[in-house]
């Protein structure tokens, strides 16, 4: 059941390249801010979208999944099936449309609707962005 | 990929999944999950480097960005270490992923991938040069890790299809 990579990966990580690497990149970030933000909230915000209606809310917002060259294919099927409960031949189409032509539109709806759909695509790391449907394209 | 009737993950009667992973392969994945912990809590989520973990919402209105993220970035940090937090515990030493829980861990191990694969600056057309096995070479030590964890998350992504009903999941209210 062993991959023949993890043995390259484990030893990686015993010998403490991937640490160094990360700690490379974190020093860089110190020396970049200054001080060590803190990102993390103490308490979880309450998001109130409500105050962000757009006053033109007819037009309806659209969804925008654009390719990138690390998520795996497969994942992004994945998540637009559960997320949207598109099938499994739909939301295959809407992958390849993201791989072939750099971008699908994936969902849309008003504009509160739109920023929760970026906002859980965005959880599972894909790239999504939102715009006013026929605008920008 | 690989098809095996053990892999990793394995889909339950149930709906859950059982684990089938090594203990070093479990201490490495929780050794990595520790790595995006830290990058959370301590780096600037408007680096650079974290650019993929955090995407513009609005990409043509920074001004609507700004908003968007003032709202949201701290919720997506806030909801990225709780899904860390649940799948340590159940990398650790479980034998069983809960529906919920393959979500957590997808999300989680994709994370550490895009973080990786912005750090090899990896395009579309790469080939992750894995043969290069220079054991001083840190970029081919990465380039290994990352293939591996494309292996992974496959595997994982695999045993979560198949939980999804041909005609996908009913919607949520919409």
């Amino acid at each position: 059941m062993r991959d023949p990579p993890c043995d390259n990966a484990l030893r990686a990580i015993r010998e403490g390249t991937i640490g160094r690497a990360f700690t490379a990149m974190e020093s860089q970030w110190y020396g970049q801010n200054g001080a060590v933000p803190s990102t993390v909230p103490s308490t979880r915000e309450e998001v109130d979208l409500d105050q962000n209606v757009d006053t033109t809310a007819d037009s309806p917002w659209v969804v925008i999944v654009w390719n990138d060259p690390i998520n795996l294919m497969s994942y992004v099927t994945l998540v637009l099936r559960k997320l949207f409960g598109y099938s499994l031949e739909k939301a295959t189409q809407l992958m390849l449309d993201v791989h072939h032509k750099g971008r699908a539109v994936v969902s849309s709806g008003p504009r509160e609707r739109a920023e929760l759909d970026v906002y859980r695509l965005h959880e599972h790391g894909l790239w999504a962005t939102m715009q006013k449907d026929g605008h920008g394209k | 990929m690989r098809r095996r009737a053990s892999g990793p993950f394995q889909l339950q009667a149930d709906g859950s999944y059982r684990i089938n992973l090594p203990p070093d392969v479990r201490e490495l994945m929780n050794h990595l999950f520790g790595e995006l912990r830290d990058v959370l809590t301590q780096a600037d989520t408007s680096d650079p480097a974290l650019r993929r973990l955090f995407p513009a919402a609005y990409h043509d209105d920074p001004e609507r960005d700004a908003e968007y993220q003032d709202l949201m970035r701290s919720e997506l940090v806030a909801s990225r270490l709780t899904a860390i937090s649940r799948v340590t515990e159940v990398i650790g030493d479980g034998d069983r992923l809960e529906p919920g829980d393959m979500d957590l861990l997808l999300q989680s191990l994709n994370a550490v991938r895009l973080l990786l694969g912005t750090m090899l600056d990896v395009s579309e057309d790469d080939e992750t040069d894995a043969e290069a096995d220079d054991p001083d070479d840190p970029v081919a030590a990465q380039a290994h890790l990352y293939s591996y964890l494309g292996w992974l998350l496959e595997t994982a992504v695999a045993a979560a299809m198949a939980a999804v009903p041909d005609g996908g999941n009913p919607p949520k209210a919409r």
